[in-house]
Parts: C-alpha cells; sequence; structure tokens
C-alpha cells in the first residue's frame, strides 16, 4: 500500500477542499458530461500502446480514466486523496467514439485509521442515454481535517 | 524471460486456444514525466501527487509519483505486446490493488497468468481470467490484481 504523504494535504484553505470527515454517506455527486471523441481514444491509444482494429471503439479503461477526472468538477470542494489503494470495476456495456459519459459516485462505506482514513467509493459510469455502462468500487485513502 | 512464447507475424488467438497456466512476461516500460503530464491533461486528474513537484518534496514520496490509472493503463498496452491479439477481446471485469508508488523514471513491466477459462453467457464467446503483477525496476510489486475477459470462439 502507498504510504500517505505525511506532510499533510496541498496548500489550499479547508473550504477549498474536503477531508474524511466531510464525507457523508449515500450522499450522491453527479460530474459534468463529457463526450469522447476520436482525439481522446488516439491519444490514450498512443499514451499506452493499446491497439485496436476498430477506430471508433473507447479503450474499456478510458472512461474509468476520464470519471477520475471528471470527479474533480463537482460542486463538492476536491477529496484530499492521500493515496489510490484499489477497486474493482466491471464493463455493463461498450461505449463508442461520440459517446458522453459522466459519473455518479457516493461514499459507500468510511473507516478511521491512524493516519487518515479508508474511504470506499460506489461510482457508476452512465452515457448520454442513461445507461450504466460500467461501475466500480473504489478504496481510497484520504486526509483527515487538519487540527487548527 | 517468458515472452519466448510469442511467435512472429501477426496470430489471433480464439478462445479455444487459451490454455489455463499460459504465463506472458512483457518488456519493461521507463514511465517519464512527459506521460504523468500527458495523462493529467487527458484525464483531468490535476491531483498534487502527480502535478506539483514542489509539495511532493516535502511528502515522503520526495517528488511527483505516477496515476495509478496511467500504470494500470500502460501494463494493459504492454501486455499487448506479450501476448498474441486475441479475437473480439473486451474486459469485462478487474480487481486492482495498488501496492506501491511510481516514480519519473521507474521502469515497469507486466507478469501474467491465465488461471482460468469458462464459457461466456453465449455460445460464440468464453470468459478468460488473467492474474497480473506489475514490477518495478527492483522486482517489487508495483501493482497487481485479477482481470477478466471475454474472447470470441473459434467458429465450426
Amino acid at each position: 500500500m502507498p504510504s500517505p504523504a505525511t506532510t499533510g494535504p496541498a496548500p489550499g484553505s479547508a473550504a477549498t477542499q474536503s477531508y474524511f470527515e466531510d464525507l457523508e454517506i449515500g450522499v450522491v455527486l453527479e460530474t459534468p458530461g463529457m463526450t469522447i471523441t476520436e482525439a481522446h481514444v488516439g491519444l490514450f491509444a498512443g499514451l499506452v500502446g493499446e491497439r485496436s482494429a476498430d477506430p471508433f471503439a473507447v479503450p474499456d479503461l478510458l472512461p474509468l480514466c476520464l470519471s477520475s477526472g471528471l470527479g474533480w468538477r463537482t460542486d463538492t470542494p476536491p477529496l484530499v486523496v492521500l493515496a489510490f489503494m484499489g477497486f474493482e470495476w466491471r464493463s455493463h456495456a461498450s461505449v463508442r467514439v461520440g459517446d458522453t459519459i459522466h459519473a455518479r459516485s457516493h461514499t459507500a462505506a468510511k473507516r478511521a485509521m491512524r493516519e487518515g482514513g479508508v474511504v470506499f467509493e460506489e461510482r457508476e459510469i452512465v452515457n448520454h442515454r442513461g445507461e450504466v455502462v460500467q461501475s466500480c468500487r473504489i478504496t481510497l485513502l484520504v486526509a483527515r481535517r487538519p487540527a487548527s | 524471460m517468458l515472452s519466448s512464447t510469442l511467435v512472429s507475424g501477426p496470430r489471433i488467438l480464439y478462445f479455444d486456444d487459451i490454455q489455463v497456466g499460459a504465463e506472458y512476461e512483457s518488456p519493461g516500460r521507463t514511465v517519464t514525466e512527459a506521460d504523468i503530464v500527458l495523462f493529467a491533461g487527458l484525464s483531468g486528474d490535476y491531483n498534487v501527487l502527480h502535478t506539483d513537484a514542489e509539495h511532493m518534496k516535502a511528502s515522503i514520496f520526495g517528488e511527483r509519483i505516477a496515476h495509478g490509472l496511467l500504470v494500470l493503463s500502460i501494463q494493459q498496452g504492454l501486455l499487448g505486446r506479450a501476448m498474441p491479439e486475441c479475437a473480439g477481446s473486451s474486459l469485462i471485469a478487474l480487481k486492482w490493488k495498488f501496492r506501491g508508488p511510481i516514480k519519473i523514471g521507474d521502469t515497469v513491466r507486466v507478469r501474467a497468468r491465465v488461471t482460468a477459462v469458462r464459457e461466456g453467457d453465449k455460445p460464440e464467446w468464453g470468459v478468460i481470467a488473467i492474474e497480473r503483477r506489475v514490477l518495478n525496476q527492483r522486482g517489487e510489486v508495483v501493482q497487481e490484481g485479477e482481470t477478466e475477459h471475454m474472447i470470441e470462439r473459434r467458429r465450426a
């Protein structure tokens, strides 16, 4: 398991970031959407070296990668994540170039640790027809609110 | 190296060709600063862990680390270079653990083993499970997990 950054969260006032204490079980967050383009697929394929015969097929892991960036763009201040510990993921339907995805997530459980806390997040990736195309359960190590 | 199992020239594996116990080892790939910057731009994940060198100097990592999902995606590409192409392959499930940080300049490779094969929901498909370990240049496991893939069956 990656160790946490013991120096604590990044600079920024407490109001601009969310901590372990701020997470409420079951509160649903929806991200803005992102239309997946040929440019996304080409960049991703070149970066990671994944080949595909079908240029309009979106690589299986790309929607998940995009959802992690979309998660920074909700109304809730970003969570101070110290380490991404692991996840379980399933694909339910294929994603094609031109599809617009967004993510819907909630905290399913959380557990305080000596440094920070472990958070279990359930995330669904939804397409523009409202179909859940991928889902995952993510385990994160999150910073506690610094004492001040 | 186990990649000696690789045959020269294009070859496509069907579900029926895949045996439990088959092992593959990929070439190495050095994770660069450019990889991390590109992935931050592509994914929109600008977490300070990956993008703020000054902040990370004071962390226990001492420097920026690669996104876990970047290295997961890189190992997927690496395995594709060690394994013959599988017909109509798509990833259907994944269980993954991030064991340690990957820093700029680290070289990763993946070792994979087919652990299960089973019938799919439809007669034209089968499902295989692959156990994977991502190693750094010191042989330490930095990520590991299991993937499930749907693969086309050979037509009679």
